[in-house]
């Protein structure tokens, strides 16, 4: 009996508990962003005439809190030039929250959720401001950018709108103040050991069916080993995810990091699932071939980085993925110290079915979020003048990517190059200081998008060849706005992780051969029972809605 | 003596064997970063190093030592364990004494709030938002007082003391001694093997835990080690992962991150064995006496 007793007064008190957190709770949600169209009263240091192209220099000293993604590999510093040169050229003082890399997101959702965010949250990548529209937390940009000359000037100047109808919510706004690139900038490739290519008479392969050749053509040469490992398999659904991406380019479909279950057919004016085109058992059928013949390593999709480097170093293999970084710093680099002579070249991303062409949508880089709190501040016109100068125009860019004329860079014409005695990137190993680490520029909290000749500025010369090449590649059209509501996007999210297991377990059974291909029917049916078509169908069907909407 | 059967015999060398394959498993890492640590680059990322040094050579050590941050993040953890872990003792040793004691009004409410924090908690926000409210951020408190008790060294700790014998106390107290008394002067005397057993918990927990300060401090000078060691660590292998903007994330060389991991467990390291004695002792008697 006594137990009894002590049970019920535990039960009591955890009702209490529980009712006291509901409370606590229900309190925190029950704020919201204020009223907010007159900003008559919110002009507190903001400029009369802004406009595209001007110095932004508020009219008295401001200071804004903005959240810090600390790297590192170069650690923040409250000593960096460039915020001393931030607060001389626009009198805004920016207080960062350092927060470090390893963890900036969950730390930026728990900021959010408390009500405790700075008013300036960069470094965020579509779509993870989504989670949190609903709660009102964040400010819907989109009704503010006429605030913001410079961003409207570059989405006008660079046909940039259908890109940003594909960050609309369902109530036909955005949240996220997207990096803007002028340009597609192609990230990822195949390398190849030039060095072993030049020794059996090979040349560097155009398109995928001379990879193959030429994979082929080193297999007889050295018939014990895999002539092609990869990596970027582990810290990602979706192993080889460099590969797949830049592969299901060269065959017109998303795969790999890019691949998202829905993509827009533009003949058939339809969303259809990316995991069941044609094209895409074309992709499969490709490697399978590559892993069958034995010229690509099978353990590419389940190894570490480290582990197909180490191969690469060893000269197991002789091609590898790689972005323009990577192959400097790392391989090259490596390769250099351990194997005489050797060579590494990246190729311009392979022709495949689709021809010459390179994915649409991806002008778009991660951005800024403000917090509906800036927008209760007397200064928020500032604000948002502020952000339009350093993330959108010109010279705000370009300070936050070279610094200082004269004092960390010198430019004559289109050609800019760091100071002597400053390191960019490793550009000068010797050099007493580096740009990022003892300046603060090309900071990837500051420093993204712009126009081509300010992004192209920042290329070692094997990146100015690869971003040539592929520059004049054809972009295909970004598919169109379909934003889903959200009861509908909880449906959606509830179809979409199991379809996209399913295909992406499949996708590397048929690769390694654990399933044969005569089973690709079977697997469409598999699709089709975990909803593949209500999928489908939810897309097209906000389609169709939001075209009516808006035209 | 009895003399151990055969049977017995062969239970004991199977045991042995077994278990000194599982120390070996269990070192093998050790002995690994240990080796990586003096290893030149270039022999590590051939991987060539497993149990011994290859390339020998000291420089990540020196480039370590030399890095500002890594000691001030150092000293910052030294001080978050000792103060958390000094708070931590006190309290935990008050609250699991007076639960010791039968004739007690409302022990099980007592011991029922804190059974409670076991299993239920009021999540990462609202513990954020109460932290932040009491203007505990950036300071050595948000570490120490949210994590001050731990249940289950608490109860522990309460069987500890439920278990020596009443009429010592009772003595104590005819020959004069208060109630703080007797705990000082004499319950704590007996219980130097639990105590060392509690010291030795929270502060390897102190040492290791990275999420509460990572939460509570806004700026990297205020940082335990264990996030510098992570953001150096994630730094070097979460390159290319999300595709995009993680170009700048330039290769940490493998063997600073085992510097820092050999330099950062070390301490600990070192402490164990002595205070091992103890922990056998007092972990036993928690368990015996349940």
């Amino acid at each position: 009996m006594q137990n009894a007793g002590q049970l019920s007064r535990r039960q009591i008190l955890a009702a209490a508990g529980f009712i006291g957190l509901a409370t606590v709770t229900g309190c925190g949600s029950g704020e919201d962003g204020g009223d907010s169209k007159d900003l008559s009263k919110k002009r507190h240091g903001a400029m009369k005439n802004y406009r595209a192209g001007q110095q932004f220099k508020a009219a008295e000293p401001l200071s804004f809190s903005v959240l810090h993604n600390n790297n590192p590999v170069y650690p923040m510093k409250d000593g960096w030039l460039f915020w001393k040169e931030l607060t001389k050229r626009t009198g805004v003082t920016l207080k960062p929250v350092d927060v470090p890399l390893a963890d900036y997101e969950k730390k930026r959702s728990v900021l959010i959720g408390a009500g405790d965010a700075p008013f300036l949250i960069p470094k965020t990548y579509h779509p993870s401001e989504v989670a949190f529209v609903s709660s009102g937390a964040v400010l819907p940009v989109s009704d503010y950018v006429k605030l913001m000359p410079n961003f409207r000037d570059k989405v006008r100047k660079w046909r940039l709108e259908p890109e940003l109808d594909s960050i609309r919510q369902s109530d036909g706004k955005y949240y996220l103040l997207p990096g803007l690139h002028e340009k597609v900038k192609s990230g990822y490739s195949l390398s190849f050991r030039t060095d072993v290519l030049d020794r059996h008479g090979l040349t560097p392969p155009t398109t995928w069916d001379e990879v193959y050749d030429v994979l082929k053509a080193l297999k007889e040469e050295y018939p014990g080993k895999y002539p092609f490992s990869d990596r970027w398999s582990t810290n990602t659904p979706f192993p080889c995810g460099a590969l797949f991406s830049y592969l299901g380019q060269a065959f017109g479909v998303r795969a790999g990091w890019t691949y998202d279950n829905i993509s827009f057919d533009h003949k058939a004016q339809k969303y259809v699932f990316t995991g069941a085109q044609d094209a895409y058992r074309q992709l499969v059928e490709y490697l399978r071939r590559l892993v069958a013949e034995k010229l690509m390593d099978p353990e590419s999709f389940s190894q570490t980085d480290d582990q197909a480097v180490q191969k690469l170093l060893a000269e197991k293999c002789f091609a590898m993925s790689a972005n323009p970084q990577e192959l400097v710093q790392n391989y090259r680099y490596n390769l250099e110290k351990q194997v005489e002579g050797a060579k590494m070249e990246m190729v311009p991303v392979p022709l495949g079915p689709a021809g010459p062409v390179v994915l649409g949508g991806s002008r778009l880089e991660n951005g800024v979020m403000i917090s509906s709190k800036a927008l209760k501040s007397d200064s928020f016109v500032a604000m948002m003048q502020f952000v339009d100068w350093l993330w959108y125009s010109d010279e705000g860019q370009r300070l936050a990517r070279w610094g200082v004329q004269g004092v960390t860079y010198t430019r004559s014409g289109r050609q800019y190059r760091p100071k002597p005695g400053i390191s960019l990137m490793g550009s000068d190993p010797d050099a007493p200081k580096d740009m990022q680490k003892d300046y603060g520029f090309y900071n990837g909290v500051f420093a993204y998008g712009g126009s081509w000749e300010l992004v192209s500025s920042m290329f070692g010369p094997d990146e100015e060849k690869f971003q040539a090449a592929m520059a004049r590649r054809e972009q295909l059209p970004v598919d169109p706005a379909h934003p889903l509501q959200s009861f509908e996007q909880e449906q959606a999210t509830l179809w979409d992780t199991p379809l996209k297991d399913t295909v992406i377990q499949n996708t590397l059974r048929f690769v390694l051969g654990k399933r044969p291909l005569s089973q690709w029917d079977a697997y469409l049916a598999e699709l089709k029972s975990k909803n593949m078509q209500q999928l489908v169908d939810l897309h097209n069907k906000a389609y169709e809605r939001f075209r009516k909407e808006n035209g | 003596m009895v003399k151990p059967s055969r049977s017995y015999r062969v239970f004991q060398g199977v045991n042995g064997v077994i278990l000194t394959l599982v120390v070996l498993v269990t070192l093998y890492p050790f002995a690994n970063i240990l080796a990586r640590s003096f290893s030149g680059e270039r022999q590590i990322r051939a991987g060539e190093v497993t149990l011994l040094p290859k390339g020998f050579n000291l420089t990540t050590y020196r480039i370590v030592f030399r890095d500002s941050m890594f000691w001030r993040n150092y000293g910052n953890t030294v001080l978050y364990t000792v103060v958390a872990t000094a708070v931590a003792m006190v309290l935990t040793t008050c609250y699991a004494y007076v639960l010791s004691k039968k004739h007690l009004k409302g022990r099980g409410v007592l011991v029922g709030i804190a059974v409670f924090t076991m299993f239920f908690t009021g999540g990462l926000i609202p513990n954020y938002i109460l932290v932040t409210n009491l203007g505990l951020k950036n300071s050595v408190w948000a570490i120490a007082l949210p994590n001050a008790i731990s249940v289950f060294n608490l109860l522990v700790m309460k069987a500890f003391f439920e278990s020596l014998p009443t009429e010592l106390e009772e003595a104590a107290q005819i020959d004069g001694l208060s109630t703080y008394g007797v705990l000082l002067r004499i319950v704590l005397p007996l219980s130097k093997a639990v105590v060392a057993t509690m010291v030795l918990f929270y502060s390897v927990s102190f040492w290791n835990s990275w999420f509460s300060a990572f939460l509570y401090m806004d700026r990297t000078d205020l940082m335990p080690v264990t996030v510098y060691l992570r953001n150096l660590i994630q730094g070097a292998t979460g390159g290319g992962n999300a595709g995009a903007g993680t170009e700048q994330l330039s290769q940490v060389a493998a063997n600073i991150q085992s510097v820092t991991i050999v330099l950062t467990a070390l301490p600990i390291l070192c402490v164990y064995p002595f205070v091992q004695r103890y922990f056998v002792s007092g972990v036993m008697l928690g368990a015996v006496k349940g």
